[in-house]
């Protein structure tokens, strides 16, 4: 991915937060307007009046929790910059896992766990979808290898007995 | 062979020898510069010595604009919210908590909850707040193609009317006013080097 398009570590991380929030802002915007209409009486003003309601109750509950997602993330990510002198995947993916098991450290053990194991995973899923887009547009790049063909195999141009072209 | 470039050389050394005038041009602009490199060939007073000179990709302005501000601008709110949530949540918390007599383990749940909960509902609020600050600003810097004060009061302003306009038209309006309000105060004060500079040109009682 693009490392120099962020901002450096300490304050990456509350670049990452407002970034996760915004994205929990709209997205969860748009998810609830869904459901609301759904859920909604019968009726387009109903409806809408429903969509609406749903927005403002719960999507900003969905932003504060991608928020606290990102930021805890970002938070792990640019510690274990620091500890381990090196900014690789492995990062993000341990940073991912630790996230998914801090946050949910009120449901108990096993709830950590499977919340770790998910956070993890979903890392390792977009740090691998990142790199092998890295290798795709790195083969785009790539310069072309020169053809190099033996001529002598061809054997003579055809017309090379009958007439001499001089 | 050994002919041709021996001629060859003497051609060029017979042409271009040291003795020409034309070859004997100074290779450093000053000569207290010559011992640091040659490289150096230029005049130092070019060089802006009082702010530093970026090189910039081509196309981008010079300044960072609203898009690239505004994740961290929310970002920033949104964890301001949070703490001062967060303490709010914790005076209330230590207050009802005593006002009930709780104590231990009880005690301590409570407080973690009331921490959470206001800081919670503080940093969404003021994070949907920049969020639609950040929106607003982001397009109308981009609509109008300029990044100035007017898009600042006119976000602001936008963001109070957005943020109340469910609660009817007084409330939206108070809302709008609001924003205006707070918007116009951060523009007088980023802007007062500028209007001290007016005034001092308009006013003559002003000068020094």
């Amino acid at each position: 991915m693009e490392e120099y398009a962020r901002e450096p570590c300490p304050w990456r991380i509350v670049d990452d937060c407002g970034g996760a929030f915004t994205m929990g802002c709209i997205g969860g915007a748009v998810f609830q307007s869904i459901k609301g209409f759904r859920n909604a009486p019968s009726g387009m003003n109903r409806r809408l009046l429903g969509s609406l309601a749903a927005i403002k109750q719960r999507s900003p509950i969905i932003a504060g929790n991608f928020a606290i997602w990102g930021g805890m993330f970002s938070t792990i990510d640019c510690t274990l910059v620091h500890f381990r002198k090196k900014e690789d995947p492995w990062n993000s993916i341990i940073s991912g896992a630790a996230t998914g098991g801090i946050l949910a450290a009120r449901n108990g053990l096993p709830a950590m766990a499977g919340s770790a194991v998910i956070g993890g995973v979903l890392l390792a899923l977009i740090e691998g979808v990142g790199i092998l887009f890295t290798r795709i547009s790195a083969e785009q790049f790539k310069p072309p290898n020169p053809i190099l063909e033996d001529p002598s195999q061809l054997g003579p141009p055809p017309g090379f007995h009958q007439q001499p072209n001089y | 062979m050994e002919s041709h470039s021996s001629s060859a050389s003497d051609t060029y050394a017979s042409s271009y020898s040291n003795r020409d005038p034309g070859m004997n041009v100074p290779v450093h602009s000053q000569q207290n510069l010559a011992p640091l490199s040659p490289y150096l060939n230029f005049d130092p007073v070019y060089l802006p010595q009082s702010q530093p000179e970026f090189i910039f990709p081509e196309g981008a302005s010079r300044q960072r604009g609203r898009f690239e501000l505004a994740f961290s601008q929310i970002g920033v709110s949104c964890m301001a919210g949070a703490a001062v949530g967060g303490i709010g949540g914790l005076y209330n918390g230590l207050r009802n908590t005593t006002l009930a007599g709780h104590t231990g383990k009880l005690r301590r749940t409570q407080l973690i909850n009331s921490v959470m909960k206001q800081g919670s509902a503080t940093a969404n609020t003021l994070g949907v707040l920049a969020v639609m600050y950040s929106g607003f600003g982001v397009l109308l810097s981009w609509g109008r193609g300029s990044d100035d004060e007017l898009n600042t009061l006119a976000a602001a302003t936008a963001t109070g009317v957005l943020y109340k306009s469910t609660a009817g038209v007084k409330k939206c309006g108070i809302g709008g006013a609001v924003g205006l309000g707070l918007a116009s105060i951060y523009c007088l004060w980023t802007a007062r080097d500028r209007l001290q500079g007016f005034q001092q040109e308009y006013n003559p009682a002003w000068k020094r």
